[in-house]
């Protein structure tokens, strides 16, 4: 799980004074609106690494033919409740193939990043106030899960014996330690 | 019962100590009350109006000896000496300080038991028939269908963050006990005409605000493909079920709005997932994990079937024969019986047991049933494994603990939620409610005349109680901060004596607490006058009568209400 330093991110949104723009020119890591992508996509050329922000009332099927040119989805938990994003991580692993980053933005917050993670999302722009630490924490307590997942599209019953603990980290209990 | 292996036991243990850390984040300051809310509701801790009130999941209802050891033990050293079995098979504390979460948690893991997604927006706790593996009408085991459910839906990453919470619930009997078709997926085991097991398929059902029997979406689904069925149906839910409001957010609302296009659009996910995806039949179970899985459901070692009849001694007493009567039923093997064991008794609330009552059934469980309960989902315990000719010791055993009230299926074998006594949700107190009609109707002899009845209480709308459901049922508002009930009436809940499922119709304005024991002695009363015979059953009465005497007996004790106008 890459978790992004918004500071360090190569990738940015294109906004004018009023809001998103709708006439951009392309460069490189553009992470674009949908209407964005719409707009400039005949002519977005391809070596040009674009992402689309996706929202998480959309049907990720509607960007089908898009996928194979986008580098980065951003797919968004307007609040971390809402976890619709989760099904359309998962849809865009495992029924699109899509190869590219899958970001977790908007609310996402510590005790996500494991669901993130088993539904496809390999990359997490953590709420500010959160802790990578205890991020990275959270990944590794679990010896292995019951149900497939897009790592793993195998649930527990099918593995070989043996390959039951995907996770190969000893979990030490460091949460005694804060 | 399914005993855990390595990996589920290591699971659990893990799962406690992702608690403790999420707990000692959130008392260091640096985890919110309201981001570590949905965590701790995940492990079932709620807030209620004295301390958490922590619901631990007994799947599928079924428990040993050793388990209700345990939850005697929380009982009495972190509780206040008594637990409350819930009408969802469940096990709930409510004294238990939130910093002592974390060590109960890890208590309940070193005997296989949690409170994984006992509450939150997740699939809840997989219920079923108390009588599951014994029952002599049963045509197909739920347990092991019931347990791979349990273990694909544990932490299920996708459905963790569902609109609202999604119920499950399995009958593989002819008759319902499970109350199937009140549940978001209810799943009805069956056998086709070549003797293939597949799954009738409900889905749509609950109670709460808006009350909806669930819609068959699939008739006969192989055993095989369920897990993928039913991620077709709690994606298409995640994806589009209702979030700008709590109270239209449940997946009936959704089958409600969407009909045929809801069914067509599971059955594309279905066909996609099988189809489209990677590795997408990887949950297509498979005959040696069914196999693995059933063989912890084998019928326990020593219960062999023999000719053993019942001895009755020439010194038993009537209550004896009632409680043959009421709470000892029928079984698939020959010899043997299972007992409920009654929870619903005067000074007790529905459901409640003391943490001496726990290690007692413990105590019965072991001596005359191979360590094994079940917490039925009317709120009583039952013994599934007893010898006929070890009825007689086990009534007089079970009669010392207060368990042997031979009430089951009558009307103090009522369901009452804990209301609002205990839960913060509740508009009014069910417990009280509960206490006043049985101390009203506290001559066995009337109850035995009164027969067969079905009384649910419910302290809000929520429905815990399963007020709905009741042949009378009892609703807690509140009105101008005071307590009012309302009455329904005709509520089915699947089984047999109900014969179908449906909601109850309300009998006109809530009525004063006072006046609600009068109301069910009227509505009593009633039904006393009008039925053809003692043999014809309260709800026989009431589906054919109608409502309107009913109607006018319960107005006639408006004494508070008729003031209050």
């Amino acid at each position: 799980m890459k978790f992004i330093d918004k500071s360090k991110d190569a990738w940015h949104t294109i906004t004018g004074e009023d809001g998103p723009m709708v006439t951009l020119t392309p460069a490189p890591y553009s992470l674009l609106t949908l209407t964005q992508w719409r707009a400039v996509r005949s002519a977005w050329p391809p070596d040009t690494p674009v992402g689309v922000a996706y929202d998480n009332d959309a049907d990720i099927e509607d960007l089908a033919e898009d996928l194979p040119r986008l580098s980065l989805v951003a797919l968004q938990f307007p609040k971390w409740v809402d976890g619709r994003a989760y099904s359309q991580a998962h849809l865009l692993r495992s029924r699109y193939r899509f190869k590219g980053e899958v970001r977790a933005t908007g609310e996402v917050l510590v005790d996500m990043v494991l669901l993130l993670a088993r539904t496809g999302f390999d990359a997490v722009a953590l709420r500010a106030d959160q802790s990578i630490e205890a991020a990275e924490r959270s990944l590794r307590f679990f010896p292995g899960h019951y149900q497939g997942d897009t790592h793993d599209p195998r649930p527990l019953f099918a593995r070989p014996p043996g390959e039951e603990n995907s996770s190969a980290e000893v979990f030490v209990n460091a949460g005694a330690s804060i | 019962m399914y005993a855990y292996t390595d990996f589920d036991k290591h699971f659990v243990r893990q799962r406690a100590a992702q608690y403790r850390d999420q707990l000692e984040r959130n008392l260091a300051g640096t985890l919110t009350d309201d981001e570590f809310r949905p965590l701790r509701l995940q492990n079932g801790w709620y807030i209620q109006r004295h301390a958490p009130m922590l619901r631990i999941a007994v799947p599928y209802g079924e428990l040993n000896s050793k388990q209700l050891r345990a939850l005697a033990r929380i009982a009495r050293e972190y509780d206040r000496g008594y637990g409350h079995f819930t009408t969802r098979q469940n096990t709930q504390f409510n004294w238990i300080p939130l910093v002592k979460s974390a060590d109960v948690m890890e208590l309940l893991a070193s005997v296989d038991m949690h409170g994984i997604q006992t509450s939150g927006n997740c699939i809840r706790n997989i219920t079923s028939d108390c009588f599951a593996g014994v029952a002599a009408d049963e045509i197909v085991d739920p347990r092991p269908y019931c347990e791979i459910l349990r273990q694909w839906s544990t932490l299920h990453p996708e459905f963790a963050f569902l609109p609202r919470k999604f119920k499950i619930a399995v009958s593989g009997a002819h008759e319902d006990r499970a109350a199937i078709a009140w549940h978001d997926i209810g799943l009805q085991l069956l056998k086709n005409d070549a003797g293939e097991v597949g799954f009738k398929v409900l889905v749509g059902g609950g109670m709460g605000r808006t009350p909806v029997i669930g819609t068959v979406i699939n008739e006969f689904l192989p055993w095989q493909q369920i897990l993928v069925f039913i991620e077709a149906i709690v994606r298409v839910y995640n994806r589009y079920g209702r979030r700008d409001n709590m109270y239209k957010a449940r997946i009936k609302i959704l089958v409600k709005a969407e009909g045929q296009r809801f069914i067509d659009d599971v059955n594309e996910e279905y066909k996609n997932i099988l189809e489209r995806d990677l590795d997408g039949s990887a949950h297509i179970i498979t005959q040696t994990e069914f196999n693995r899985v059933a063989s912890h459901f084998q019928v326990p070692t020593g219960v062999v079937a023999d000719e053993n009849k019942l001895l009755v001694p020439s010194h038993a007493p009537a209550s004896f024969q009632r409680w043959l009567e009421r709470n000892v039923h029928s079984h698939q093997i020959a010899g043997y019986r299972a007992v409920t064991l009654s929870l619903k008794r005067t000074g007790q609330a529905p459901g409640d047991a003391t943490d001496q009552q726990m290690e007692l059934a413990a105590d019965l469980a072991d001596r005359y049933s191979s360590g094994e309960l079940r917490v039925s989902h009317d709120q009583n315990l039952v013994l599934p494994w007893v010898k006929e000719s070890d009825l007689f010791a086990l009534w007089e055993a079970a009669r010392a603990a207060s368990f042997a009230t031979p009430n089951i299926g009558l009307l103090t074998d009522m369901i009452a939620c804990p209301g609002g006594d205990f839960c913060a949700l509740a508009n009014a107190r069910s417990i009280p409610i509960a206490a006043a009609i049985t101390e009203r109707f506290d001559d066995i002899d009337d109850l035995y005349d009164i027969g067969d009845i079905d009384l649910h209480i419910s302290g809000c709308i929520n429905s815990c109680g399963h007020h709905h459901s009741g042949h009378i049922g009892v609703l807690g508002v509140d009105k101008d901060g005071s307590e009012w009930y309302q009455i329904t009436l005709g509520g089915l809940d699947g089984s047999a004596i109900s014969g179908g499922s449906a909601p109850g119709k309300v009998i006109g304005p809530s009525f004063a607490a006072d006046e609600v024991p009068d109301v069910i002695e009227a509505v009593i009363d009633t039904y006393r006058h009008e039925r053809t015979a003692a043999s014809e059953k309260f709800i026989d009465t009431v589906k054919r009568v109608g409502l309107d005497p009913f109607k006018t007996a319960a107005n006639a004790q408006r004494r508070t209400t008729a003031k209050a106008d």
